[in-house]
């Protein structure tokens, strides 16, 4: 009888936080949803260049999950694609723009659970220019931290994995472009 | 009343969790790299901390001995989960700021072991004050640790950014010439023990001091 009551009291509590969390996530969901949306648009509109972004198209091709044509005055002129890897941390989700030629035009790091103050700092401004305009055969996207200036290697120091996990996403979504 | 400002105290100083009773080491290694992460979860820690501290000292007649830790850890996770929601929901700002951190809340021994230390013994009031307390000198003991490890480390103090300021102070010489250790794993474990050394130095002086005067 002791172990039935105990039982209860834990099966209790466990059915009180259970209430509590599912009431709390539906009045959070729509807010969350929103906020979640907004934040793929503005990384969309942010690495856009100003260009058209036409509908998107899922993709299954390695790093390569979607991507969105970007057309200037009815022209197209480059592609957005999300990009899926692997850092220290676990996934690591890119969006990326390219121009026609698999040029890395704009990039963001959107979704990673690296390590705040190391693998983290790829998420701020910046860190992505290191990348822009390459993906060419003279100019490729550099995949070793011996293919950068000192100062961008300091800048990846300590945090190679998460650099390796970028660099190799960009490098596949340049030659999907180029695939194209 | 002098026995309740006491109770809110001994967690800055006296009892601090990260020097003195050397709880939650692992987010305290992990997350000082730079003020700003210290700052959010310290922040984190004590509002967690604060209700399950509150709730635990509520239900402590309730909960049977046998299953206490279970209880807790349910009465935890659930008061980390609402504050991820909440957070995400309509602090999204400080929800990306916090990251990984605002769920690995629940598994931070500090909120569990003043919950079996104390909180499941005490008054509501007093594990209240607690709580704040203890919340209170973790956050002290991760902003000097981050301090410490992101001047030498990176030559920069980060704050939270506040409109067109980046938040971002930096740190002469360390700027130019950085200490790269300081802000990897060894750089944490160093520090940790230079700066346990002292607080042991300090407490041992301070018992001394106190021995020779009842001398």
């Amino acid at each position: 009888m002791k172990y039935v009551k105990t039982a209860l009291i834990l099966a209790a509590i466990c059915a009180v936080a259970a209430v509590v969390l599912a009431t709390l996530n539906m009045v959070t969901e729509p807010a969350i949803e929103k906020y979640e949306e907004q934040k793929v648009i503005s990384a969309l509109e942010s690495v856009s260049n100003g260009m058209d972004i036409g509908e998107m198209k899922a993709v299954d091709d390695g790093y390569v999950t979607y991507m969105y044509p970007l057309s200037k005055n009815g022209k197209t002129s480059g592609y957005i694609l999300g990009l899926s890897s692997i850092g220290y941390g676990g996934e690591l989700g890119i969006i990326a723009s390219f121009d026609t030629d698999g040029l890395v035009m704009n990039a963001i790091l959107v979704s990673d659970s690296e390590t705040p103050g190391v693998g983290k700092k790829a998420e701020a401004k910046g860190y992505m220019d290191k990348f822009i305009g390459t993906g060419s055969a003279s100019n490729p996207v550099p995949t070793s931290k011996s293919m950068l200036s000192d100062v961008d290697a300091a800048a990846v120091s300590g945090a190679t994995i998460t650099f390796t996990g970028i660099t190799k996403a960009l490098s596949a979504g340049s030659a999907f472009v180029r695939s194209l | 009343m002098k026995a309740n400002i006491k109770e809110l105290t001994k967690g800055i100083f006296k009892e601090n969790p990260t020097f003195i009773i050397m709880l939650g080491m692992c987010p305290t290694l992990a997350v000082t790299t730079q003020l700003v992460n210290a700052i959010g979860m310290g922040a984190g820690v004590l509002f967690v901390l604060l209700f399950s501290n509150i709730f635990i000292s509520l239900l402590k007649n309730v909960i049977p001995n046998s299953v206490r830790i279970p209880c807790y850890v349910v009465v935890i996770a659930s008061f980390v989960t609402i504050v991820q929601m909440v957070f995400h929901a309509y602090l999204p700002s400080i929800y990306e700021a916090l990251g990984v951190y605002l769920p690995l809340i629940v598994v931070n021994c500090i909120i569990l072991g003043r919950a079996e230390a104390f909180a499941n013994k005490n008054t509501v009031i007093d594990s209240a004050l607690d709580a704040i307390g203890m919340g209170i000198g973790f956050t002290l003991a991760l902003s000097l640790i981050s301090i410490i490890r992101e001047s030498f480390g990176a030559g920069t103090i980060t704050f939270f950014a506040i409109g067109s300021w980046d938040g971002i102070i930096k740190v002469p010489f360390f700027n130019k010439w950085p200490i790269r250790v300081m802000t990897l794993a060894a750089g944490a474990l160093l520090l940790m023990g230079y700066l346990k050394a002292f607080f042991n130095w300090n407490s041992e002086r301070k018992a001394r001091k106190a021995e020779e005067v009842k001398a």
